[in-house]
């Protein structure tokens, strides 16, 4: 299906409309491009069974899409670019069959992936098709190590970018006693290792009081509460899935565990939306308004983001989720790739771009930012959030509030890259063996 | 509002004899700036605060703030940012818009200050966030970029209307009129394209692929070649005006410079710009489109705007994350003096007060 696009030509138009007679005749150059520009963005599946959280990521994909479409559209149509976007939500969970119809539609890349099983099904598909394609929502490291795949680009951050910007923040604020709670998963587990390595290797200071593994879906109840009250922890770290978050914070928060004590959560993509931070005050007034990971902030108002921002909201009259921004930014790699390449869409040609470091991406995160070489993983910053209390959280753009950014982008005198790698994994730990698949 | 003067300063205005000033637009007004010059003309160096909302007023002789500007009474609502001068160099134009880019508010405007009297002159409508702006040759129009419509337009100063508005690409922010008054060059930041608008057929001639987040543009004295600053590039992209308008040359200055805003020297052979990233400021030899000089010590922080006298003896930066501004002796390529001026110093200009006024 192709989306509407209209709104922001009529937004555009608006003064147009106004002046009438005085808007100026379009521009009559040559046309730079000549071939189709077709990319396309797999929607999440609609899952009322999947819960509030993944209804929000649901509803930014679809809201973020078109708004990156008509934002596209609008830049290809001064350059005379034949653009369109092709859209598809897979049916019963076959991601991979709703890849091939936007293939066969005539995308020349693909991004989609919301969950981890989601990314690792298209990467494998991507791969035997030899076509690029973007993860925009699954964090795991195995995704980008044992199980990565040579023609998957990752925006959403990985695990370990994170992670380590969890601990950093944690650490220089002095917190020194940690307490986890893990998931018993493959992806709890996977996490809680990676914490346990940057407080060995990259944040010192800190050390490990206590410790509960739980099943999904498996509360803790009193008893955590109670090991927590007894580990005199300072800070309580939640990596498990994002609804077994709530019932932690309210298992703690009930079980009486000091306001003193900072709780916070691992930033699954469902983790970052408006809604979770509602129902994480709801959950906990006072333990659960504290500090969050994201990869995308609605308050931002720097490096171009205020403008970026207030598009989206003046747009749908809502704040801009992570899921909405990694679409507009998977676009737009995809659309300058064709764009800054003399149209050229071919996988070789426009891996070669993504990989190529002379290749600048801008996230609206104040920097130029790039795809590692070693695991295809975008570089960039991440931000630290304060969930709002009740009295602050008078609207849903004010349900949380930026406070804090890692790595520090301002530090001229140093490497740009070497500062973004300041977080997640670097080549020396990479386990991807799948090097891009360039001329 | 009344204009504020620093009443401890030396308010009266030391004699500058031969010291001519320009403006970030210097190629468009050189001539008429230099025809209309004269010995005893007085020098005032305009600051736009876009956290203040207000413009700081500094003797360019003396370099001391002798007062401030209200524009309005809601600092951290409304922006200034942008400035121009008029050819004769005694009225400034200031964009003024708010901190929500929606598609036009009250605040949208264009405000023009008489640099004799440092009062408001005039005001008019400049819908959709214009976020910078220049002024034709003859000093009868001023364009603006259109941030929030994605636009360009173009305003008529006596009568304070809108003659023209046109397409440019998302997130519209540089604009400088050629000094022929040809053509009128917008940037767009989220497009990476450089809009070519023709003055005298009225109508877009090409939009240019340029570096990643444009930001400013300037063109050379002769008007043979603009520069484009790209932020996120890092890159400064030059244009060769007569080869229909092609992009001819990239010069890179490092990912962590973010440049803004640019200015040629008066010798026509050297651009300065403002290096936010890195707090710098890089001098091109525009014959050889290399980096001949930066300048980075005592600089203040996040420089965006930067303008040259037009004797070439000053420049002046608007460094935005230290409230200052910088300002540089050429003939050292250094900094010799730091001077506080409001919070958020987006762009600087500079203003005369002709000889006997």
């Amino acid at each position: 299906m192709n989306l509407m696009i209209g709104r922001m030509r009529r937004v555009f138009a608006v003064a147009a409309v106004v002046i009438g007679a005085l808007l100026a005749p379009a521009a009559a150059q040559e046309p730079m491009f000549t071939k189709p520009v077709h990319i396309g963005v797999l929607l999440p599946e609609e899952k009322p069974e999947a819960g509030p959280f993944w209804a929000e990521i649901a509803k930014a994909a679809r809201e973020g899409t078109i708004i990156t479409e008509e934002d596209f559209a609008f830049n290809a149509e001064l350059v005379g670019m034949d653009f369109k976007v092709l859209t598809e939500a897979p049916v019963r969970g076959d991601v991979t069959a709703a890849a091939q119809k936007l293939l066969d539609a005539g995308a020349f890349a693909i991004m989609g992936g919301y969950t981890n099983a989601e990314t690792r099904a298209l990467g494998v598909w991507a791969e035997q098709k030899g076509i690029p394609f973007i993860n925009l929502g699954a964090s795991a490291d195995n995704l980008r190590n044992d199980l990565c795949s040579a023609t998957t680009f990752h925006l959403e951050p990985s695990a370990a970018m994170y992670l380590d910007s969890i601990v950093g923040w944690y650490v220089r604020s002095g917190l020194r006693q940690w307490y986890f709670v893990v998931e018993d998963t493959e992806e709890g587990r996977a996490q809680y290792e990676r914490v346990r390595w940057s407080m060995q290797e990259r944040h010192f200071g800190a050390r490990e009081v206590g410790r509960m593994n739980l099943a999904p879906g498996r509360p803790g109840g009193a008893n955590l509460a109670a090991a927590v009250r007894r580990s005199n922890a300072d800070v309580v770290i939640l990596l498990q899935g994002a609804a077994d978050q709530l019932v932690a914070l309210k298992d703690l928060e009930s079980g009486g565990v000091p306001a003193t004590v900072q709780v916070t959560g691992y930033p699954h993509t469902e983790a970052q939306t408006r809604a979770f931070y509602a129902a994480s005050r709801a959950a906990a007034p006072t333990l659960g308004v504290g500090h969050r990971g994201a990869a995308w902030e609605a308050t931002i108002d720097a490096y171009g983001a205020r403008e970026y921002n207030a598009r989206y909201r003046e747009r749908w009259g809502v704040p801009m989720e992570a899921t909405a921004w990694a679409i507009y930014h998977a676009m737009r790699a995809f659309y300058e790739a064709a764009f800054f390449n003399e149209g050229k869409t071919d996988p070789k040609s426009v891996m070669n771009y993504m990989m190529n470091p002379a290749s600048v991406f801008d996230l609206h995160k104040g920097v130029a930012t790039s795809f590692r070489p070693w695991d295809r993983q975008q570089r960039q910053s991440l931000f630290l959030i304060k969930i709002n209390s009740a009295e602050r959280a008078n609207s849903l753009l004010n349900q949380a509030l930026l406070v804090g950014e890692l790595p520090a982008i301002y530090m001229p005198g140093t490497d740009l890259v070497e500062r973004l790698d300041q977080i997640g994994d670097l080549a020396n730990r990479s386990r991807c063996r799948k090097p891009t698949p360039l001329r | 509002m009344k204009y504020v003067p620093v009443r401890h300063a030396a308010v009266g205005l030391a004699f500058a004899a031969g010291l001519f000033v320009g403006s970030p637009a210097l190629a468009q007004t050189t001539q008429t700036m230099l025809d209309a010059t004269k010995p005893g003309d007085k020098y005032r160096v305009y600051v736009a605060n876009e956290y203040n909302a207000d413009i700081t007023v500094i003797d360019a002789t003396t370099d001391a703030v002798i007062g401030t500007i209200p524009i309005s009474g809601r600092p951290g609502l409304v922006r200034p940012r942008g400035m121009a001068l008029s050819p004769d160099g005694t009225i400034i134009y200031v964009s003024i818009s708010d901190f929500h880019p929606e598609f036009e508010v009250t605040e949208d405007k264009i405000v023009a200050i008489d640099v004799r009297t440092n009062q408001i002159l005039q005001e008019f409508r400049a819908g959709g966030n214009p976020e910078r702006i220049a002024l034709s040759p003859d000093g009868k129009q001023v364009w603006a970029s259109l941030e929030a419509l994605a636009q360009g337009g173009g305003y008529d100063i006596a009568t304070g209307t809108q003659f023209v508005q046109f397409r440019v690409g998302i997130e519209a922010e540089g604009v400088a009129v050629s000094p022929d008054g040809k053509w009128v060059y917008v940037t767009a930041e989220a497009t990476h394209t450089t809009t070519v608008y023709d003055v005298e057929n009225k109508k877009i001639l090409k939009h240019i692929l340029v570096g990643n987040r444009p930001r400013a543009v300037a063109f050379s004295l002769d008007g043979s070649k603009a520069y484009v600053s790209a932020e996120i590039g890092g890159t400064i992209s030059v244009i060769d005006v007569n080869k229909n308008h092609t992009l001819v040359a990239s010069i890179n200055l490092g990912l962590d410079s973010r440049p803004v805003e640019l200015v040629v020297d008066p010798s026509g052979k050297y651009v300065y710009v403002a290096g936010g990233g890195t707090s710098a400021i890089y001098v091109i030899d525009m014959a050889t489109n290399k980096v001949v000089n930066t300048i980075k010590e005592k600089m203040g922080r996040r420089p965006w705007g930067v303008t040259i006298t037009l004797d070439g003896k000053k420049v002046y930066t608007a460094n935005g994350l230290s409230d200052s501004v910088s300002v540089i002796d050429p003939d050292c390529m250094c900094v010799i003096k730091n001077i506080a001026v409001g919070r958020g110093a987006h762009s600087v200009q500079i203003g005369r007060i002709p000889a006997g006024v």
